[in-house]
């Protein structure tokens, strides 16, 4: 018994450390669908507050900006403040014109010595750096159930 | 106790013993422990009442989030739960996937339990051999779900994301490293000399004792007797595969870990006959609105420590009106400690390899 486990850490003696030097050494780990910093497209926002509704950690804000943007009539679009973000990517999922999306910015890149540069006004949300990762496309899209027990009551009722 | 030639020890929470942020008060008589009382409440944020202010949908990222180790079985009683008030039939599918990431986190905490386990003993070294395929699982998680530890895949109507075209090849590799690793951190911890000397005989619980004191999972398992809610009341599609509830005899801290690291293996079995059922090109959800009808939804789940019950009651509209959920650890930390203490002769030293051996998770009794 005893030399078998001997034997299972000699091999484990000449293995390589499994963990990384980050970031001296290489690049934090990120997959292809990671859910980092969000990415606002603001031509096509058109400032209807859902990915306010929606959030559970009550980061967003619908804040005023001035400029031409015409399908957006009230011109207010959202102002996300990633200290208080989850990344759960719900306002992503329910954005009805898939204006947000989220990139491959996570981790460390996101850490601040100021907490109010965390506070990302919509044009800094335009300008986000990394790849974008998850967008609206991403999220399956419900098939009609054939027979659900009830329909469900409309707001109010 | 006080009168008698006591000691009174604070233990915990920021003692590396303790599993997670909970405080003992000991009564020490030498170094015997004599009596505990735990002292709750570090973690406490109110997930019953969180929930009831927040949305259909926004619950979902909270229903997981009092449970690091084990977050996905949280997450699918809740979807369950809310599919039991509106009747819904899930596609198949979904169900398969669900049944792959219930495993996979059934597989992840257990081996960082070994990690716990190994810590409170001093053997650390095949310890963080687990880690390493937990690792793996994560990074597994985060390719699947976005990301590492609370994944937010199941929602109610089925699944969230789409799955990379990859998904069987890259499961079933992942599954063979985590089962190499897992025999080897079997082979170097269980079959250690000193693992038995600490962990038999210690913290013996009988069938009875266990049912009594409301105790559920792997704890109830290593007693000998066979319950397990993917068996007994079967979920999702876990009457459709074949697998065995692994039991112990005694029911002592060794037996609870032999009976962890073969439900590993069971978990593997099972992952491996829910990846032939899997289509890709087939519906992950069905549409659930945005209101739920007045009703009662109730789910049970087996998770990694036990039998976790989620009940919600809707009046209908765009918020639960009461979310009740019986957590796994309740009675681990508080009535069973507590008999075992009485019977047995428990020293400082033992007393957080008996902590380990139970497998808690602090937060879940605290919510």
């Amino acid at each position: 018994m005893a030399t078998q486990t001997l034997i299972k850490s000699l091999k484990y003696l000449f293995t390589t450390p499994y963990t990384r030097l980050v970031p001296r050494k290489v690049k934090p780990f990120k997959t292809e669908k990671i859910r980092g910093a969000h990415i606002l497209d603001m031509n096509k926002c058109t400032g209807c507050s859902m990915c306010q509704q929606v959030c559970p950690a009550a980061c967003i804000d619908m804040v005023q900006v001035e400029g031409n943007y015409p399908q957006n009539p009230r011109k207010r679009f959202p102002r996300i403040d990633h200290s208080k973000c989850t990344f759960c990517a719900l306002c992503v999922e329910y954005c009805p014109v898939g204006a947000l999306s989220m990139t491959t910015r996570t981790g460390y890149e996101l850490f601040t010595i100021d907490k109010n540069t965390t506070l990302k006004s919509p044009l800094e949300l335009c300008r986000i750096e990394g790849e974008v990762t998850v967008t609206k496309e991403d999220f399956v899209v419900g098939i009609t159930p054939v027979k659900l027990g009830e329909v469900p009551l409309k707001r109010g009722e | 106790m006080e009168g008698r030639n006591t000691q009174i020890v604070y233990f915990g929470p920021q003692h590396p013993g303790v599993p997670g942020n909970i405080a003992f008060k000991l009564w020490l008589d030498g170094d015997r422990v004599v009596k505990a009382e735990v002292i709750p409440g570090f973690l406490h944020r109110g997930f019953e009442k969180m929930m009831e202010n927040r949305t259909w949908e926004m619950n979902v990222t909270l229903s997981y989030r009092f449970c690091v180790e084990d977050p996905d079985h949280l997450e699918i009683a809740y979807a369950m739960a809310v599919e039991d008030i509106v009747n819904a039939n899930i596609p198949e599918n979904a169900k398969w996937i669900r049944m792959i990431q219930a495993e996979m986190g059934r597989i992840a905490s257990h081996l960082f339990w070994s990690h716990f386990i190994g810590g409170s003993i001093g053997l650390r070294t095949p310890a963080y051999w687990a880690v390493t395929a937990r690792e793996e699982i994560l990074k597994w998680f985060g390719r699947i779900a976005g990301h590492r530890v609370y994944h937010n895949l199941s929602v109610p109507g089925g699944i969230r994301y789409k799955l990379p075209a990859d998904f069987k090849e890259h499961t079933l590799k992942v599954l063979d490293f985590v089962e190499e690793k897992a025999r080897d951190v079997e082979e170097a911890l269980l079959k250690n000399s000193v693992f038995k000397a600490r962990t038999r005989n210690l913290g013996k619980l009988t069938s009875e004792e266990a049912l009594m004191l409301g105790v559920t999972g792997p704890v109830l398992r290593a007693t000998g007797y066979k319950y397990d809610l993917r068996v007994n009341a079967p979920y999702l599609n876990y009457d459709k595969v074949k697998f065995e509830v692994p039991t112990g005899s005694i029911g002592d801290a060794y037996d609870r870990s032999v009976v962890r690291f073969k439900e590993i293996y069971q978990s593997i079995s099972i992952i491996r006959q829910a990846l032939e059922e899997v289509k890709l090109d087939e519906p992950l959800r069905i549409k659930i609105g945005l209101t739920i009808p007045p009703g009662e939804g109730v789910a049970r789940v087996e998770s990694a420590r036990g039998e976790y019950v989620i009940h919600i009651i809707s009046q209908g509209g765009r918020k639960p009106y009461r979310v009740r959920l019986r957590s796994m650890s309740m009675p681990l930390l508080t009535t069973v400690v507590d008999y075992i203490l009485s019977k047995e002769e428990i020293t400082i030293a033992d007393f957080p390899v008996l902590l380990a051996s139970l497998d808690p998770c602090p937060p879940d009794l605290d919510r």
